[in-house]
């Protein structure tokens, strides 16, 4: 058991991409994060933003190139990679695109059966009902078990993508865009699915997205990451009612709402996102932010917790030592919030 | 757009219920070409078991004698029948690149897997290594892998078949690997970073069995098509060194070698020395040819499967 | 028929299979677009919108049979039309901005040059006096420092920035009397999707541009629409205001729609 209950603790990950000239791409910057069990952590950022990256460094698809994870007390980092598969028993992951993650030439059956067969080792009679079992979990039926891919709709891979990950019975599940892909539509579906499942079999989750309002309907907790670093994290109901740092309120004022008559104020960022080559010591919103200080500029703003569970780094909107440029600015799905969304 | 593409478009759920797994219409590439191949196969092995007369004894018929119900292809200068000399002609011309291509694409496969997969720094000297290895002369290679492998197993084949034969397959061979290699890699290379690559990483398979169980399969497509459209090739080079006397001995019937020896016939009216081993080389490039061309429509990657 | 710029009339029509089965795919489709006004047409994977816009440039499929349907462009069926009188209307009379703005680039010249030659094709005249032109489009769309990234290819603008300068192709260089944009954010980052979102809008109001907005994402619908046309299976559902189609809708397949949208559960 490990301290505090987390099943998941990641401290100070990093990963540099090298790139010509011997310079080198930050794509994540020091991320520390923790995930209960039975919680869901929102790790939500833009593109650029080392979301993706985060997710594929926890489970090493990609080398981190520092920092540490460490699932379920021990630390995975330092293992032999073929000693990973044991890891693989406790942490999965659910893709983004339902189209590219299942093996076109496999079908569900086949599927559902190879982490049976590869993780569990278990017997053939076994792994048959298991297989049956995790198909009805997932809302699909036998008749979909001898089908293949390009039979299903893309809802119905999703589906067979997350009994995949459910097979072996993980405690925590990473989750990369599961919902993009798919149409409006069915986007519900999958959600509920996923909540349904979270409750029965008591997982934790990892949800990576860029779809707020997404966010906002399964997360617990939600960390905002820009250009490879956390810049706020705590618990949704305050990132989105009352988001401090000024990346956030950027990124809730632009989410648009599908209801009508909804007001809405944008907090602009000024021109483009900056480059990860190489980046200076300073906070990565330099350049763009509307309440830069010279103190911005000087070093990496690191987070600064400001009560219930809420951080922020940003050390100007702690501090209060400047306000917002335009006046009293409420976050657009705060507003649609009161109106009972 | 397919019907079954736009019903899919229309609603995913209907396309998935409509989608009836049809099996693909066999084009006529694909039928005359296997159908030739066969032929040829065929007749191989029934030169096994026999042929109208002995193709290696010569005075049979006088020599030169044209096709007639007796000689049905005819004799060559020597008097040998030639219907016996092309079947037996099958097996080295068939046999010989259906060796040396095998050869090459399960070393050239292999090899190219696992530097697409690994990448980095063993791709880098795998690639290197094929670029130098090209530079040499394959008949040197060849001879320098003779030499390595040691002469015990090399000699029970060349005793089965004869030393030119041997070193026939060995150039053709690994004249052939780069190839597949380059191939074979470009293929893994550019799959190993889709999602059900990682997937499969997940779900417990160990790097190796990634690129052979998930990704290998994925690219037969482009791999067959090459293959075949390389045996037309290998069967070409290996007519076109039996034409010229090298690697075989000179009473092998061997295709090339026979068009080689009515050189002078077609001259003085005897065509049918030269011009039936040439039929039979032209057949067999063709249908390798043609059976290329299907494999690979089939396995185009715009045509939804 | 004043007011009604473009009018989709009965629009039927099937894909043909290379064995030359029909299977139909729109089915009666008519909705009418409002001069000046920014109309969406709403719809899923499949529904059949991008065909329709399409087929109003005649650029649709080879495979897309029409069985039956009109439409009319200021009261001219543009079906009826041969190729030549439709590339005359194409670019000066009706654009389009489609999807992926970097790869309906193309890569190999700069994004300038690429403006000015539309320039050219559309109004003659010299390179430089297009060049000068297509500068200061990209200016007009909010591209900053436009002399320097005219100078630049595709592949170094970002998405968002490629999507303005198809934009301004379509709209600014061309000169329509009608835009339509297929899906046009879809897969940007959702602050450079406000901000595209913004630039279009402008365009409509301020320059009493005809718009025509293809998407399935109900909260660029919301924001920035005066009327909706919501498609399901290759037909029209609904059409409307945009405000009575989110206060009030009518079809269940609306309902559900906007539903979904909002991630709360549909009232029955």
């Amino acid at each position: 058991m490990t301290a505090g209950g987390a099943i998941l603790q990641v401290r100070g990950l990093r990963k540099n991409f090298p790139v010509d000239g011997g310079r080198h791409l930050v794509a994540v910057d020091g991320v520390s994060l923790d995930v209960a069990a039975g919680e869901t952590l929102a790790l939500v950022g833009e593109s650029g933003s080392g979301k993706s990256t985060v997710a594929r460094c926890i489970v090493r698809l990609i080398e981190p190139s520092g920092g540490d994870v460490v699932i379920d007390g021990r630390s995975i980092l330092p293992l032999q990679s073929r000693l990973l598969a044991g890891v693989y028993r406790r942490i999965q992951m659910v893709f983004q695109d339902p189209n590219a993650s299942l093996n076109p030439r496999m079908n569900v059956r086949q599927v559902l059966d190879e982490p049976l067969r590869l993780h569990l080792d278990l017997p053939r009679a076994a792994r048959t009902a298991r297989v049956r079992e995790l198909v009805e979990m997932v809302g699909l039926g036998a008749v979909h078990l001898e089908r293949y891919p390009h039979e299903l709709s893309g809802g119905q891979r999703q589906r067979v993508g997350i009994a995949r990950a459910v097979a072996v019975s993980p405690d925590i599940v990473i989750l990369d865009e599961p919902t993009s892909s798919l149409d409006v539509s069915v986007r519900g579906q999958i959600l509920d699915l996923l909540l349904d499942l979270q409750r029965r079999l008591n997982l934790a989750y990892l949800f990576i997205s860029h779809d707020l309002q997404v966010v906002q309907h399964v997360a617990d907790r939600v960390a905002v990451m820009y250009l490879g670093g956390i810049v706020e994290i705590g618990p949704t109901q305050g990132i989105f009612g009352d988001p401090r740092h000024p990346y956030t309120r950027a990124l809730l004022s632009a989410a648009p709402v599908a209801q009508w008559g909804v007001e809405r104020k944008r907090l602009r960022l000024k021109g483009e996102i900056s480059s990860p080559i190489d980046p200076p010591d300073a906070c990565r919103l330099v350049g763009r932010c509307p309440l830069a200080q010279p103190a911005c500029a000087a070093a990496k703003p690191a987070l600064i917790d400001i009560g219930h569970d809420h951080a922020v780094a940003c050390p100007v909107v702690v501090d209060g030592a400047a306000p917002f440029p335009s006046g009293d600015l409420q976050p657009r799905l705060a507003a649609a919030a009161t109106r009972g969304l | 757009m397919s019907p079954r593409d736009a019903v899919g478009e229309i609603s995913p759920e209907l396309g998935a219920i409509r989608q009836v797994r049809r099996r693909p219409k066999l084009s006529w590439s694909m039928r005359i070409g296997g159908a030739v191949l066969i032929f040829y196969v065929a007749v191989a092995l029934i030169s096994l078991v026999w042929t109208p007369y002995d193709p290696l004894t010569p005075g049979i018929g006088d020599g030169y004698d044209a096709p007639s119900a007796a000689f049905l292809l005819g004799t060559d200068r020597l008097g040998s029948d030639m219907l016996s000399r092309l079947m037996v002609g099958a097996r080295y011309n068939l046999g010989i690149t259906l060796t040396a291509v095998t050869i090459a694409l399960c070393i050239g496969t292999t090899i190219g897997v696992i530097a697409g997969y690994h990448g980095g720094a063993i791709d880098t000297v795998v690639l290197r290594a094929v670029e130098i290895f090209q530079a040499f002369p394959g008949l040197l290679f060849a001879m320098l892998v003779v030499q390595a492998v040691g002469p015990g197993i090399v000699m029970l084949v060349v005793q089965a078949v004869g030393p030119g034969i041997v070193n026939v397959i060995l150039v053709l061979s690994f004249v052939g690997i780069p190839d597949y290699l380059r191939l074979a890699r470009g293929e893994i290379h550019s799959r190993r970073s889709w999602q059900y690559a990682e997937a499969a990483r997940m779900v417990g398979n160990p790097p190796w069995r990634v690129a052979f169980r998930h990704l290998l399969p994925n690219s037969i497509g482009p791999l067959l098509a090459f293959t075949s459209i390389n045996a037309a090739f290998v069967a070409l080079i290996t007519a076109s060194l039996g034409f010229l006397g090298l690697g075989l001995g000179p009473n092998t019937p061997e295709w090339g070698n026979m068009i080689a020896r009515g050189q002078d016939g077609v001259m003085t009216g005897q065509w049918w020395v030269s011009f039936f081993p040439g039929l039979a080389i032209l057949g067999l490039t063709g249908a390798f040819y043609l059976l290329g061309d299907a494999i690979s429509d089939l396995t185009d990657p715009r045509r939804r499967r | 028929m004043s007011g009604e710029l473009l009018e989709i009339e009965n629009y039927s029509g099937a894909f043909r299979s290379p064995t030359g089965e029909l299977t139909p795919v729109l089915h009666e489709v008519s909705y009418r677009l409002k001069a000046g006004a920014l109309t969406a047409v709403v719809g899923e994977t499949g529904s059949g919108k991008s065909l329709v816009a399409l087929s109003v440039l005649g650029i649709q499929p080879p495979s897309f049979v029409r069985s039956s349907g009109r439409i009319l462009f200021r009261g001219v069926d543009l079906l009826g039309l041969d190729e030549k009188a439709m590339r005359k209307i194409r670019g000066a009379e009706i654009s389009m901005v489609f999807q992926d703005a970097r790869a309906a680039l193309n890569p190999v010249f700069t994004v300038g040059r690429q403006l000015a030659d539309v320039y050219q094709l559309q109004h003659g005249g010299g390179r430089s006096a297009a060049m000068k032109q297509a500068i200061e489009a990209l200016r007009r769309v909010s591209i900053p420092e436009p002399a320097r990234r005219a100078r630049q290819y595709p592949h170094e603008f970002s998405g968002g920035m490629a999507q303005r300068a198809m934009i301004a192709m379509a709209a600014l260089i061309c000169e329509p009397s009608l835009l339509i944009l297929d899906e046009p954010t879809t897969g940007l980052d959702v602050t450079i999707q406000s901000d595209i979102m913004e630039l279009i809008t402008d365009l409509c109001r301020v320059g009493g541009l005809t718009t025509c907005l293809i998407t399935h994402d109900l909260g660029i619908v919301a924001e920035t629409c005066d009327e909706v046309v919501v498609m399901n299976a290759g037909r029209v559902v609904e059409t409307g205001s945009a405000q009575a189609i989110f206060t009030q809708p009518q079809d269940p397949y609306t309902r559900r729609l906007l539903a979904a949208s909002q991630l709360v559960e549909a009232a029955a």
